[in-house]
């Protein structure tokens, strides 16, 4: 994996590609994780109720400029990370990846409450089944809608996550496959794998339907 | 309607509506049925083919001047009963309110379309067209409005229609992100300073409209 990703990044050894840490790259770390941490400019994707937690948690009681989120950034290109708080319906799916393609890196992605997460109650016809299937996600927030802490506690993972990286393994945290950007983010194996044991309708095949052609009806009774 | 304990006169006036009368001494056989539903909602049930001719009378007529068209909408009843399609209408000057309906055979989902009439039918006859497949005749640009172009699946208000849908979520999650949001546009669209498509119609009983060069706009 890590020879691919350098081979196709361009990194190869040198001060900040040995993935063994030396003094100068952990303060490096130090400093940039602590710099890009603390200064997280999210990019609101609300589609529902959660936008409206999403924004109590930036209005003045709950504060997420405390913690660095200094703004909204409605631009995805002056954005860190992403917040799609809310359901996506199939047709807003390319709209999700476009944003999520422009946003630079690095970047990363909050999915908050059970819509963005997994398609929540809306397991039908014209709904996303968690946005895991369109875009790489780092934290599932659960709720339905999450509190403004949930939220909050959230992005304060993503933080510590940044606090663990390493610019010495930039091109694998960062590593996209060209070639996929405007696909799935998961294969169809992976979205069959994704469907639980209590049924998720991502399993659902071909022949779950009442019937497969386009256009008849069923046999059923009529009703005088 | 007596045991309610209203007085004769508010029964009146719930049962006799002044508008079903007339259609029915206007239009004779056209006007199949009425009834009387939700306690004082009153539907009529009006041949699909002469539909626009019974919506227009409504609309025109003083003493009717049904000039607000609250929705349109449709019905399937499944089991290989006809759609029906809904067409609330509303009377401001005269504060009433009328349900006209349409029944059409699956065999034959055609229908006059209302935008000659309320040009506001045009969105909520392409929403009935996205969601049961219904086209209507003579719309001047029916296309989905609610799911994508590019959906294959069929008209998922239908009762037939399986609930999550005829593909695989893999296979509707590709399909989904293979087409670009700028697809759900026609090019005109874009354009600032168009002309809206929907004024045409109007114009052609009026003065003719004079052909100025696109820059005048």
């Amino acid at each position: 994996m890590s020879e691919k990703l350098r081979s196709s990044t361009g990194i190869t050894g040198g001060l900040f590609g040995s993935e063994t840490p030396t003094f100068l790259t952990t303060k490096v770390d130090f400093v940039v994780n602590w710099a890009r941490r603390n200064s997280l400019w999210p990019m609101p994707f609300g589609t529902a109720c959660c936008a409206i937690e999403m924004m109590a948690s930036a209005a003045s009681n709950q504060d997420l400029a405390r913690f660095g989120m200094e703004r909204m950034a409605f631009s995805p290109r002056q954005a860190d990370v992403l917040i799609c708080a809310g359901r996506v319906p199939y047709k807003l799916a390319p709209v999700l990846r476009r944003i999520w393609d422009q946003m630079p890196q690095p970047k990363w992605c909050v999915s908050m409450g059970a819509c963005a997460s997994s398609g929540g109650v809306f397991d039908v016809y014209s709904m996303v089944q968690g946005i895991d299937t369109i875009i790489p996600v780092d934290v599932y927030v659960p709720g339905c809608p999450p509190r403004p802490e949930g939220l909050i506690y959230g992005l304060m993972m993503i933080q510590e996550k940044i606090r663990g990286e390493s610019l010495a393994r930039h091109a694998e945290h960062r590593f996209e496959d060209p070639d996929q950007a405007g696909h799935p983010q998961a294969d169809e194996k992976e979205v069959r794998a994704l469907s639980g044991p209590f049924g998720n309708s991502t399993r659902q095949d071909r022949t779950s339907g009442l019937i497969t052609e386009v256009g008849c009806r069923p046999s059923d009774q009529v009703i005088p | 309607m007596s045991q309610t304990g209203k007085s004769n006169a508010a029964d009146l006036s719930v049962e006799v509506h002044p508008s079903v009368q007339a259609l029915h001494d206007w239009f004779g056989v056209a006007i199949i049925r009425d009834e009387i539903v939700a306690g004082d909602e009153h539907v009529v049930y009006v041949d699909a083919s002469r539909i626009t001719e019974v919506l227009g009378w409504l609309k025109e007529v003083p003493e009717h001047l049904y000039d607000y068209l609250s929705d349109i909408t449709a019905v399937d009843y499944g089991g290989g009963r006809p759609i029906q399609v809904v067409y609330q209408l509303f009377s401001i000057s005269h504060r009433r309110s009328l349900r006209v309906k349409a029944e059409l055979p699956l065999s034959a989902l055609e229908i006059d379309s209302a935008v000659p009439l309320w040009a506001s039918a045009n969105w909520l006859e392409r929403e009935v067209y996205d969601m049961f497949g219904i086209s209507f005749k003579g719309h001047p640009d029916l296309r989905r409005i609610l799911m994508p172009e590019n959906y294959a699946e069929g008209y998922p208000l239908r009762k037939d229609f399986p609930l999550r849908g005829r593909f695989t979520r893999a296979e509707q999650t590709q399909r989904a992100l293979s087409q670009e949001p700028e697809d759900y546009y026609i090019p005109a669209d874009f354009e600032c300073g168009r002309k809206p498509q929907l004024v045409q119609w109007q114009e052609t009983g009026g003065e003719p409209e004079p052909d100025g060069d696109p820059s005048d706009h």
